[in-house]
């Protein structure tokens, strides 16, 4: 019997949508429309925490009028604020802001590498959230939902397309995954488990489960999957259960996969030149080492990367901290998208650089927690970057007030930022839906609208 | 006719007024009538002209809308509906439940129960015949699994096959039912509904204890506990009258909801968000209806409006959430030793004073002893530096808190902090002053039981207990109206007090005295911190410049604001008033002491002798270490595990509940109060509107859902997939049932039968319809391959958590310990690595080998195997779980520590049978994970195997230590030892294994 007939193998890690998956009681069946598609695969570098844009995008030179200056009331009215006391003063930013590229983008100090991409760039300088607390934003950021229980964008995208790697899982997770959110950050909710975002390790193994146990040699293992397949083969002839099926390939890829992810692991495979580019050791795991496996991950086929560092909660010395976690960022960043156009995958390939929220201008002191010139958290304007897959390069959206506080441009809401990462891969985000529990649900909820600036 | 309009029309004509297109609205005939459907006439009707119409500005659905068209069919059907009428029936979920007439069909004859008739009827008009008999083999470990969650041992299958009695399957149904895994086994499906998790979720996830209420659904469904009991118990159990610890405990049902415990969060929003993911839990689990979405706007498709769904939501907006101790018999005799131990040794104190001159005197000198206390005793009574300062107890005339917490007084006038338990503080306690005189104040901070590891904090993050004095103020705002008071003025007026607040020049404390000055710097941001002294009392004592004169009745009013971050304000605390010149330094002795140590020694009791001398013993350097031991024993002294519970507000303290615009927390609207949706049955008449009449609303025998509803989980639970397919929704746009007759025959059984959960079952498994072969011929798989028909038997992969028990049962592993904390099975390091430092340390002993049930449940990091055979992240209520197939699930399987460690049992569980013969013991190790004999094929293709891994370990290329451990005799027996489990390893991993079949 064709084994492959009976289920859709090359799809077993991704399903495409329109596959019966055995099992499911739920119907499954994305509604992706006819958008033509920008984007294939996305790179989501996450930077957990809630990264200061004062420091890094968003430059206020007015505020350096403010400094030390209680902000006013009618400014955060109607604003909850955790940390930081409601008579606060603004803090000015000490970080020097450049012109980069053709476009002109500005981009602090803290970012130089950035700056020698900034012509790929779209800077958006007006993204706004629903929560400000750690986790609820992380959640909202991923799910676009506040409540629990939502799938990840990166477990929407996958239902909605599939995945074209047949040895690797279509949402790959990299670096910190203990991030304040959780495990909900890349749960696919109720879409099923097929799309759940995958760890990987960024040294040894790195999937879960993937090294034989000790002992067990290739030559054991594959002598113990043929017996297993001629055991499953002969129930299958018994008992007809397609499901029998699935399984004899999914032990069949399991092998695959041991035996592709140590060279997908391999970054010594890669140039002295590349390696330098990025400022990844090939032996230690680093940042940098993850953008270069994001990279190589997307050239075999995932359809959905992300990066996750956490490290840009700053409540305190927010200048500082800024300038130690970018030295650690910058560079490779940079390279990604560098790397990305030099091998003519950044057309297909979406990066986006962000966090949850962002930081407060004002100040936060306390010596209590012992805090000093630091900054709150921010949902209300806050900034992010992309870059790729039919993102308008060379372009900075949105504006905020004197002061940094609201947006007074452009507001780009985290709905519609999903609406257009969704819009870029060449679904509509309101007929991306899924049934469940009596209701159509959608990454984007009730809200989003695809922002056209960004749009190449 | 409704489901058709449902899918096309109501989103836009629907019960939704809001988004209500054109004032059409087609959910109800009044409705319909008034502009849309003109009955008997379907041609003047505007509604058949729209679907038929083509022209893009009057066709419906319109274009773009996302909705197809009307198909021919449909619309035919639609003019038939008109023609006859347009009458409207109530949706079939929402009309109650009636005994149907049993169907004949040609398969009566094999037929054993109504169920098989129902199935079969229906199979007989599709012209399918139903499967035959599953063999014996798979019956019993079909059954096995479905009843207990485990594998039936070699024994079992063999007793069992070879039981030719009539009786023999329902013995053994009957044996399944009455064994302890029963209970374990339908705790998982309870649980998921339940969204039980060990953590508490979000950023912190905190490891919570409320295993005592999964061991209580253990229990009841061990018991049989009928299910409206079960269901009111679990919503109400506090408010029933003299409720048991038990029933209390059973209301942790509603608070496996996830805590945010985030630094600087809205702690009311949360709570918010926890309250509506009770009602979507309660109308899902119990009524199988989406009430979540009349939130935010009236549901689109059922007859729920938004007012509905927050008059619901009153029910549950009442309740306080605090943590309950469980009491244990062993525990409480432990404390018992302890306490009459610690009880033995205070009494013993004077006789362990030192002897006066330790050299000349023997040990058993009492007399030397005494007096050599006597002496110390008299010097410390004379002492000048144990000055005693006079306090006088405040009581307290009203207290508020800021952040709405509940404050009681108690009988020693201090007051407790219950209920909400906002972030930040700041309370206000309004005192008369009816000494002349005033020097200073004395906060003190009582431990409780009530508050968090005994408070005096209410503060529960790293540093449960602890609390916070950001600032203490005291403000003179006049003259108590006290009828004594005022009977004076009459003749000689009082004079007012100036309003004022009064300065503190000097703060002391009995702990973090460094700290205490922050709480009169006028610092907001600076605190007198009380953290790792739970469980003590502290005292606190401000000083006031110089000392003040104020006229009897004086009212001051004193304000705490606790302004730092997790919970951290004071619990328990009352206040003492002091004109007793300065210093004040405060001491560690009781009130009572100090007032004993204030009378005039010749006034003094003889009690009152014996009083202070206890208290000197209790603190003389000469019995320090001896008093150390007893602290040391008394710390010793175990606690009750505590449970999370709920304990309904008293009418004072009552939420009042507000519609929410678009659902939104910071959207509050009309206040409304609390009532169920008028579409089902009407409330008890005259009862109370609370959470005890909502629960045993749930369960009215007029309910027309809640038996449906469940009797259609369990189906599902058998078969993979319910009646209604959609088993968490039954409204309009659910699937329609599969069976109608037979949902309803079973939930009337279920209703008629008294609620028993284990009779319903029993029925379903005693079914010919369950006991049919699970094999699919080829025919059947085109025709029905999901298997909705039911013309064969459920052949369904297992759950995670089984998953892991059959590897442990098969291998002899598994520690059948029934209830208790949740354990720590071991995994991957990086799996178990979670925000905040979690680590996941693997539980060593028989705790290492107990059922998946107990898998410690971590919300921000759930345990990697069962995540990856679909266990759900324990998030929201989830009605059915997924079933996927997927090489990761393989991975897990080939490579799981839990597999291999089960593995290495089984080869040493076999070849302890059978050291001599590798066909017996490969035969045995396959009937240990699959039941069944394996067939000649099947047991050629093992032993080929072994012999190759056997040969591989003799001549070298496999290493057998490396492979089982080193564990064994000789080298001979180790390489049997491997070459065995190679072959467990194997078999743990074949589809058969993991599969009901």
């Amino acid at each position: 019997m064709a084994l492959a007939t009976l289920f859709g193998e090359a799809h077993l890690f991704g399903a495409k949508p329109n596959t019966p998956e055995s099992g499911n009681i739920h119907p499954h069946t994305a509604k992706a429309s006819h958008l033509k598609p920008r984007a294939k695969n996305v790179i989501f570098l996450f930077m957990a925490g809630g990264p200061s844009q004062l420091e890094l995008f968003d430059h206020k030179p007015e505020l350096n009028k403010y400094d030390g200056q209680q902000v006013p009331s009618e400014v955060i009215e109607g604003f909850d604020l955790p940390f930081i006391e409601r008579d606060a003063a603004l803090m000015a930013s000490p970080v020097s802001y450049t012109r980069h590229g053709e476009c002109g983008a500005e981009i602090s100090e803290m970012l130089p590498h950035l700056g020698s991409v900034a012509d790929e760039l779209a800077i958006v300088k007006s993204v706004q959230t629903d929560a400000f607390n750690h986790a609820p934003a992380q959640i909202f950021l991923h799910t676009g939902h506040l409540q629990l229980g939502k799938p990840s964008i990166g477990s929407w995208v996958t239902y909605g397309l599939g995945s074209d790697s047949r040895d690797l899982p279509a949402y790959v997770v990299l670096g910190q995954t203990a991030v304040s959110g959780g495990s909900s950050c890349f749960n696919c909710g109720f879409l099923p488990t097929v799309h759940q975002g995958v760890p990987f390790r960024s040294q040894g193994a790195p999937v879960l489960f993937v090294e034989n146990p000790a002992g067990v040699d290739d030559q054991l293992q594959r002598d113990t999957l043929n017996t297993i397949r001629r055991i499953n083969s002969e129930r299958l002839r018994t008992v007809h259960d397609p499901e029998i099926a699935a399984r004899i390939s999914a032990y069949e890829m399991s092998f695959r996969l041991q035996t592709s992810a140590p060279e997908l692991m391999e970054l010594s495979q890669e140039s002295a030149q590349t390696l330098a580019m990025y400022g990844a050791d090939p032996v230690q795991p680093s940042f940098a080492g993850q953008c270069l496996l994001a990279r190589r991950l997307v050239e075999r086929g995932v359809r959905f990367v992300e990066v996750s560092l956490s490290g840009w909660d700053h409540h305190s010395d927010v200048v500082g901290s800024v300038r130690k976690i970018s030295q650690k960022v910058d560079q490779a960043c940079a390279a990604l998208v560098k790397d990305l156009k030099q091998r003519g995958l950044l057309d297909d390939t979406l990066v986006i650089w962000g966090g949850e929220f962002g930081r407060t201008p004002m100040v936060e002191n306390n010596p209590a927690l012992g805090r000093r010139r630091g900054r709150d958290h921010h949902p209300n304007a806050f900034a992010m970057w992309l870059a790729g897959g039919g993102i308008r390069a060379g372009t900075t959206i949105g504006k905020t007030d004197d002061m940094g506080y609201q947006v007074v441009e452009d507001p780009v809401h985290i709905h519609d930022l999903q609406a257009t990462v969704l819009h870029l891969l060449g679904m509509d985000h309101e007929q991306l839906t899924y049934s469940y529990q009596g209701r159509d649900f959608r990454l984007t909820d009730v809200g989003g609208q695809v922002v056209s600036k960004l749009l190449a | 006719m409704l489901p058709l309009l449902a899918e096309r029309c109501f989103l836009c004509h629907g019960p939704d007024e809001e988004s209500r297109e054109s004032g059409l609205r087609l959910d109800t005939r009044r409705g319909a009538l008034d502009g849309g459907v003109f009955p008997g006439d379907p041609d003047a009707s505007p509604i058949i002209r729209r679907v038929t119409s083509k022209d893009p500005d009057l066709q419906m659905p319109p274009p773009g809308s996302g909705k197809n068209p009307l198909t021919a069919a449909e619309i035919s059907l639609l003019q038939d509906w008109i023609e006859k009428g347009a009458n409207y029936e109530l949706h079939w979920s929402f009309r109650p439940p009636e005994r149907p007439k049993i169907p004949g069909s040609n398969f009566s004859r094999r037929a054993r129960s109504a169920i098989d008739h129902f199935v079969w009827a229906r199979l007989d008009q599709k012209g399918l015949t139903p499967a035959p008999p599953a063999d014996r083999h798979i019956l019993i470990r079909r059954v096995t699994l479905d009843l207990t969650g485990l594998p039936p041992s070699i024994e079992e299958v063999d007793a069992f096959v070879n039981d030719q009695a009539p009786d023999a399957y329902e013995k053994l149904v009957d044996r399944l039912l009455a064994s302890p895994q029963y209970g374990e086994r339908w705790a998982l499906w309870w649980l998921d509904l339940a969204r039980y998790a060990d953590s508490n979720g979000y950023e912190s996830d905190r490891s919570r204890s409320i295993w005592s209420w999964r061991d209580w659904i253990i229990n009841a469904l061990n018991i049989d506990m009928p299910f409206d009991q079960f269901t009111i118990e679990q919503i109400a159990g506090d408010m029933l009258p003299d409720a048991t610890p038990a029933q209390r405990i059973a209301t942790g049902f509603h608070r496996n909801t996830w805590i945010n415990e985030e630094g600087g969060h809205d702690w009311e929003q949360f709570r918010y968000e926890s309250v509506v993911d009770r009602v979507h839990t309660t109308s899902t689990v119990f009524l199988g209806l989406t009430m979540a979405c009349a939130q935010c706007h009236d549901h689109k498709y059922d007859p729920i409006s938004q007012r509905e769904y927050w008059q619901l939501f009153a029910f549950l907006n009442n309740a306080d959430e605090p943590d309950f101790w469980v009491s244990d018999p062993k525990i409480r005799e432990r404390q018992q030793q302890i306490d009459a131990e610690v009880a033995r040794r205070i009494a013993g104190r004077a006789a362990k004073f030192p002897p006066l001159d330790p050299a000349t005197t023997t040990s058993t000198d009492q007399e030397s002893r005494q007096k050599h206390l006597k002496t110390k005793f008299r010097a410390w009574l004379q002492d000048p530096s144990n000055r005693p300062i006079h306090w006088t107890l405040l009581d307290p005339r009203s207290a508020k808190s800021a952040g709405n917490a509940t404050m009681t007084e108690l009988d020693d006038h201090s007051i407790l902090v219950t209920g909400d338990r906002p972030e930040v503080d700041s309370y206000q306690i309004v005192y008369e002053l009816n000494s002349p005189r005033v020097t200073g104040f004395r906060l003190e901070a009582l431990p409780d039981a009530r508050l968090p590891n005994y408070g005096p904090g209410r503060g529960s993050f790293n540093g449960d207990g602890a609390f916070v004095i950001t600032e203490f103020q005291v403000d003179v705002v006049g003259l108590a109206p006290s009828p004594a008071v005022d009977s004076a003025l009459e003749t000689k007026p009082r004079p007012n007090p100036t309003q004022q607040r009064l300065e503190f020049v000097h703060a002391y404390a009995s702990y973090k005295e460094q700290e205490i000055s922050h709480s009169i710097d006028g610092n907001k941001l600076t605190h007198w911190f009380i953290a790792g002294g739970a469980g003590q009392r502290h005292v606190a004592v401000f000083e006031t410049k110089g000392p003040q004169e104020f006229p009897a009745g004086t009212r001051i009013r004193v304000t705490i604001p606790q302004n730092f971050v997790h919970q951290q304000t004071l619990g328990r605390f009352r206040l003492f008033v002091t004109g007793t010149p300065g210093p004040l330094h405060p001491n560690p002795r009781p009130t009572s002491i100090d007032l004993l140590l204030l009378k005039d020694p010749e006034a003094r009791t003889e009690e009152d002798q014996i009083s202070l001398q206890d208290y000197y013993l209790s603190i003389a350097p000469e019995l320090e270490s001896y008093n150390d031991e007893i602290q040391k024993l008394q710390a010793s002294r175990p606690r009750f595990p505590t449970t999370f519970i709920f304990k309904e507000r008293k009418q004072k303290d009552k939420r009042a509940t507000h519609i929410h615009v678009r659902g939104e927390y910071r959207r509050p609207a009309d206040v409304v109060s609390a009532a169920v949706p008028a579409v089902l049955h009407p409330l008890a008449a005259g009862a109370p509107r609370n959470r005890l009449t909502l629960a045993k609303w749930l369960v009215d025998e007029q309910n027309p859902l809640v038996a449906r509803v469940i009797a259609n989980q369990l189906w599902q639970s058998f078969f993979g997939q319910g009646i209604v397919s959609t088993s968490e929704n039954f409204g309009v746009q659910g699937a329609p049932p599969t069976h109608r007759q037979l949902l309803d025959w079973l939930a009337v059984e279920l209703r008629q039968g008294g609620w028993s959960l284990k009779s319903l079952q029993r029925q379903i498994v005693m079914s010919s319809v369950y006991r049919q072969s699970s094999r699919i011929p080829p025919e059947l798989a085109k025709r029905d391959p999901q298997n909705v028909l039911l013309a064969r038997g459920p052949r369904l992969r297992v759950d995670a958590e089984t998953i892991r028990d059959i590897a442990l049962e098969a291998s002899g592993l598994l520690v059948e310990t029934v209830g208790g904390p949740s354990v720590f099975p071991p995994q991957p390091a990086e799996a178990g690595e979670t925000f905040g430092g979690f680590k996941w340390k693997p539980s060593t002993g028989a705790d290492r080998y107990r059922r998946g049930l107990y898998t410690f449940r971590k919300r921000g990091g759930p345990y990697a195997a069962f995540a990856t055979f679909d266990a759900p992240a324990p998030n929201t209520c989830t009605v059915s779980r997924g079933r996927s197939n997927t090489p990761l699930q393989a991975l897990a399987q080939l490579n799981d520590l839990v597999v291999l460690e089960a593995s290495k049992a089984m080869a040493r569980r076999v070849l302890r049978n059978f050291p001599n013969s590798v066909t017996d013991g490969v035969r045995r190790a396959w009937r240990l994970a699959l039941s069944r004999p394996p067939t000649e094929s099947e047991l050629t293709a093992l032993i080929e195997f072994h012999k190759r891994q056997l040969q591989r370990l003799e001549d070298g290329s496999l290493n057998a230590e490396a492979i089982y451990g080193a564990t064994a005799n000789d080298d001979e027996q180790l390489r049997a030892l491997a070459a065995m489990t190679t072959v467990a390893r194997l078999l743990l991993n074949l589809d058969e294994t993991i599969t009901k079949e």
